[in-house]
């Protein structure tokens, strides 16, 4: 039986439908993997916090998104001047690609395989043999040779996330979790994209639960995800990292048009909102994500501090948003007079500060309680 | 952000039919995730870099035509490549890729090195030594 026959017979209705659970609507889409089992496709916001949280409830332990994201310690802010794209300085609103993945498997527990291939051929044999025992198998790709994917997003970068399902004819069944239903990918797209080479090259890699802790201590795995996070935003001595990062770029920026000229100052905040906005952040630089993962965690300790961070960092994601609407207005060179690269940079101050004093209370509430 | 704060501009062209995940407090202070539709503000953002790369990407095949670079400069910014991906790619050292963007040696180069570049480009060797009149 042809797969297109299988689908049909199984799942007639194959647009995303809502559904309720615990009280939130979550859009998702039915699909079979190669293992005759259903899997659901959830959309995510996120590539690697959607992909392992796909991969823990095919397993059988129901995790939300934003649980991954704050266990796995997704948040950060960095501002690489050494590491170019398209000649740019990048800034990242997230850890470094494959941590959120690894730490949340760390503090949630489980047994996983994780593998590199130095041979394509081999890579590819071992993912097929892989499937063909009836699991679903995540790997990191380079997003340009994703030809899925609309032109205007597709640029080398070797850090995406993707699942794959099934093979079918020339091709397999991809559960991308950025985009809103399952899709097919050419294999020999999928190769390219697998064994593409550059800077942070993914080698093939590919990762997979054997098994995964049915009853994993969340409290502890929630609190550690947060001491942690606050670590990374508060005590790297580096001036390019975390809230000193943030205020090092704001800072930049109020003067931007003055040291680079107002192209090149344009080209570079234009930089900073596409890796805020665009790059799958689920909106204002995975802030809303990670206030999402704080509400959660809230219900889940029963706490009202909790509750009350959660409200605050949606205010600062509320002042990243504006952030980007006045540099897309900046660049637009409309609203001449209010407009400037000053009060863009003013805005991303406030976030600094905003930021810190949060995560210095988180910390102090991360550290009362008790797991 | 409130679920009806989340941008649904619309922007059909831009997403080519996808929708982007995001995360919004509803009516009982919950999050959800909400799918948009676009933003414009992104759109723009997003715009500017497309056009800027396609900007360059003319200029180069321009230059082809005008005898300054090769065939293998266009092809290699076509797929947003610089020389030392490419030269990764295709198992060639950055610094003999960047001697082949110069027309003279890379009309002398062998079927062989053609093919690597070509394999790595994901074209054939015909489409590798030439350049689209438009």
């Amino acid at each position: 039986m042809k797969t297109e026959e299988i689908e049909k017979i199984n799942f007639p209705g194959k647009e995303p439908e809502k559904i309720s659970r615990k009280g939130k609507v979550l859009l998702i889409t039915s699909e079979i993997t190669s293992g005759g089992r259903p899997f659901v496709h959830h959309h995510a916001a996120h590539c690697e916090s959607g992909v392992t949280s796909a991969l823990f409830r095919d397993k059988g332990l129901e995790i939300s998104e934003p649980m991954i994201f704050g266990i796995g310690s997704g948040i950060f802010f960095g501002h690489l001047p050494f590491v170019k794209f398209v000649g740019l300085p990048i800034s990242t609103y997230r850890c470094q690609p494959g941590a959120i993945f690894r730490k949340a498997a760390k503090r949630l527990g489980g047994k996983f395989v994780t593998q590199h291939f130095r041979n394509p051929r081999k890579g590819m044999d071992e993912m097929r043999r892989v499937l063909n025992t009836g699991q679903i198998v995540g790997l990191t790709t380079n997003i340009y040779w994703l030809s899925y994917f609309p032109n205007r997003f597709r640029f080398q970068f070797n850090g995406h996330n993707i699942i794959v399902l099934r093979e079918i004819e020339n091709g397999f069944r991809v559960s991308d979790p950025v985009l809103d239903k399952p899709v097919d990918c050419l294999t020999e797209d999928l190769i390219r994209a697998r064994f593409a080479r550059g800077p942070l090259e993914p080698k093939g890699f590919m990762y997979y639960p054997v098994s995964v802790n049915h009853n994993p201590d969340l409290r502890t795995a929630c609190i550690k995800g947060m001491l942690d996070t606050c670590n990374m935003m508060l005590r790297i001595p580096l001036p390019i990292f975390g809230i000193r990062g943030i205020r090092y770029r704001a800072k930049k920026i109020i003067t931007f048009d003055k040291t680079h000229g107002f192209e090149e100052a344009c080209r570079q905040l234009g930089m900073i909102v596409r890796m805020q906005e665009e790059v799958g952040t689920g909106g204002a630089g995975f802030r809303y994500m990670y206030a999402a993962f704080l509400q959660e965690a809230a219900e889940l300790f029963g706490s009202s501090e909790l509750d009350e961070l959660s409200r605050e960092m949606t205010a600062i994601g509320d002042i990243w948003r504006e952030f980007a609407v006045v540099s897309a207005r900046v660049i637009k060179k409309r609203f001449k007079q209010e407009e400037t690269f000053a009060k863009a940079g003013g805005l991303m101050l406030i976030c600094a500060g905003r930021e810190e004093e949060l995560f210095k209370n988180l910390r102090i509430v991360a550290g009362n309680l008790k797991s | 952000m409130k679920v009806n704060e989340v941008p649904q501009d619309n922007t059909l062209k831009y997403y080519e039919g996808i929708k982007r995940a995001c995360y919004a407090i509803n009516d009982e202070g919950k999050y959800v995730i909400v799918a948009s539709n676009g933003w414009n503000a992104e759109e723009f953002i997003n715009g500017l870099a497309v056009h800027e790369l396609a900007v360059n990407l003319e200029k180069t095949r321009k230059a082809v035509f005008e005898g300054v670079k090769s065939p293998l400069a266009y092809h290699m910014e076509r797929r947003q490549m610089i020389p030392d991906i490419l030269g990764k790619t295709a198992g060639i050292a950055a610094f003999r890729v960047k001697r082949h963007c110069r027309p003279e040696i890379f009309a002398k180069l062998k079927d062989s090195v053609l093919d690597r570049y070509a394999d790595a480009l994901a074209i054939t060797r015909e489409e590798l030594k030439t350049v689209p009149q438009k």
